[in-house]
């Protein structure tokens, strides 16, 4: 199953039209951000509404470097070691919470690196950097949509394939254990604060990673370009396709944004009001949030698969 | 016999309350030794300061020749103390197997990257934490039940699961939070030759305990708390005897 998936991954981007391969691109930028905040929230327990702080992060760690003169390649592969140090350093205090708090105080972080990026001259305040290069590897310039597409579908293997051996060895048992029993797993000789803190860290550098590629792929970044509402559409995916469970991080990452681009299209018709986008999208994000808690409270892939062994 | 394990004047109040004053006990090497005492005796609070749930207000707690009251719990499982907790919940959404697994942390140490990279030692630690699990099952008698999710397991074996998890980190002490209450007759006697079998395979046990009959048939020694002070140890024979423990089991809860 997961190769037919892979093999029709790959193969789907050279029969998309320019407009559909942005969504498929933006898709795979969200997939990556997803299965970090599902190795979070459904192996360690802990909830973040502050996920796309971190794809931030990533994206102006990239970014500003590459503005600086700084290889591209190099910008890359700083965003996820910027983000993730970022979530160590913030993770040291925060992490002492637990719960809904754990979930405001991510929240809160977010909302003051929003307010610290908009009001930081060497950020670009609220413009935000614009005229990113494109990415080049050893030479060889990404600068079509469908390089993109390859770029993002690597790092949404390797991010999935980085989280599937870690949750299956000794440290993802132990960030399992300490989940559910804190106190027993302690006993037991799992460093319960470290392994926070590192679950913390690499799912801020999956995402972080995905903030590198969004950055050279857009080519500019902006405060805005981070809303909250970003982090909650992170949650949303991650609970829609089911906690603790890789392929529900990345078919609720699939679901949600087609679901939202097709809203997009409808609520950008002629006689549409402006404001009819972003309504619709917290519509969708709040009803598929409640009907999924009510009558699937376990997600959507580890429902089907429980029915059907 | 050389003491294990050495708690010293160790006290540790709550607000004003002192659940526990000036307490003094030893475990020696391959010896059983039972707290008892009656209710609000400060048995559990003994038994979270040796495992390092609790700080202690005064006092020292000496593991192996070394103070272990400042280390934090899990660095004490690394040194070989493990816990068989009453009423700790078993890690939910995982099977049987992989509970017990957790147990092994204590002995091993191979990290995330030797996980992701699929190194040499994460592969030589999985097989000798799958061997270490099922050796740990079989023993407390969970084989069948292995890959079934914990959480559907009866209370009697989830208590088994917590002494199988505890095993896979081939501890040196034991500390088992009353391990038989809640237990029928049958479950009853299979967990104390279970004990007895660990004892007889040179493991040192603490055991805090409600049930004086299995405290009779398994403990070397004896301690007896009362009001958050040891009011007398010594042989199970002795202690029996003893008036202070009369007096405080008459006059206690009991």
């Amino acid at each position: 199953m997961k190769w037919i998936i892979l093999v029709a991954a790959g193969v789907v981007p050279v029969l998309l039209t320019p407009g559909q391969l942005t969504v498929y691109v933006l898709l795979g930028l969200a997939a990556m951000a997803v299965v970090g905040l599902s190795l979070l929230m459904g192996y360690a327990g802990q909830v973040s509404l502050g996920q796309a702080s971190f794809t931030a992060i990533g994206a102006y760690t990239a970014g500003l470097l590459a503005v600086h003169g700084i290889p591209p390649l190099l910008g890359l592969l700083a965003a996820p070691l910027g983000a993730a140090l970022a979530a160590v350093v913030v993770g040291v205090p925060i992490l002492r919470l637990r719960g809904h708090q754990l979930a405001f105080a991510t929240l809160a972080l977010q909302l003051i690196l929003l307010s610290v990026l908009g009001g930081a001259d060497w950020a670009g305040g609220a413009i935000g950097l614009q005229g990113l290069p494109y990415l080049s590897i050893f030479g060889f310039e990404l600068n079509e949509d469908l390089e993109y597409a390859y770029l993002v579908l690597a790092g949404v293997v390797l991010t999935t394939l980085i989280t599937a051996l870690l949750v299956r060895s000794r440290v993802g048992r132990g960030l399992r254990a300490l989940a559910t029993a804190p106190v027993a797993a302690a006993a037991s000789g799992v460093p319960v604060g470290a392994y926070r803190l590192l679950v913390f860290a690499v799912s801020a550098a999956f995402a972080g990673f995905a903030g590198g590629v969004y950055a050279f792929y857009v080519g500019y970044l902006a405060p805005g370009s981070f809303p909250v509402l970003l982090s909650i559409e992170y949650v949303v995916m991650a609970v829609v396709g089911g906690l603790g469970s890789i392929s529900g991080a990345l078919f609720g990452a699939a679901l949600i944004t087609l679901v939202v681009q097709l809203l997009t299209t409808l609520a950008t018709r002629p006689g549409m009001p402006s404001y009819a986008p972003s309504v619709l999208s917290y519509a969708v994000y709040a009803v598929l949030l409640i009907v999924i808690v009510l009558f699937v409270p376990r997600g959507i892939v580890p429902t089907l698969r429980r029915r059907s062994p | 016999m050389t003491a294990l394990l050495t708690v010293e004047n160790v006290t540790r109040r709550f607000g004003g309350v002192h659940a526990l004053r000036d307490v003094a006990l030893d475990v020696c090497e391959g010896e059983t030794h039972a707290v008892i005492g009656p209710n609000g005796a400060g048995k559990s609070t003994l038994f979270k300061l040796i495992g390092g749930q609790l700080a202690a207000t005064a006092g020292t707690i000496g593991y192996d020749g070394a103070r272990v009251d400042r280390l934090p719990p899990h660095q004490r499982a690394r040194r070989g103390i493990a816990i068989a907790f009453q009423d700790a919940p078993v890690f939910r959404g995982m099977t049987v197997a992989e509970n017990a697994m957790v147990g092994a942390h204590a002995v091993t140490r191979a990290g995330p990257l030797a996980a992701i990279l699929r190194s040499p030692r994460h592969r030589r630690e999985e097989l000798e934490i799958r061997a270490a699990a099922a050796e740990a099952l079989k023993r407390v008698g969970l084989a069948g039940w292995a890959d079934r999710p914990a959480e559907d397991l009866p209370l009697g074996q989830q208590r088994a699961l917590q002494l199988a998890r505890a095993l896979c980190g081939r501890p040196r002490l034991l500390l088992l939070d009353e391990p038989a209450s809640g237990l029928r007759g049958p479950e009853r006697s299979a967990l104390a030759e279970l004990i007895e079998d660990l004892r007889g395979s040179g493991l040192s046990i603490l055991l805090v305990e409600h049930d004086v009959g299995f405290v009779a048939r398994l403990a070397d020694r004896v301690t007896v708390l009362d009001l958050g002070r040891v009011i007398a140890h010594g042989t199970f024979a002795r202690i029996r005897v003893d008036p202070a423990v009369i007096a405080a089991y008459l006059g206690g809860a009991e």
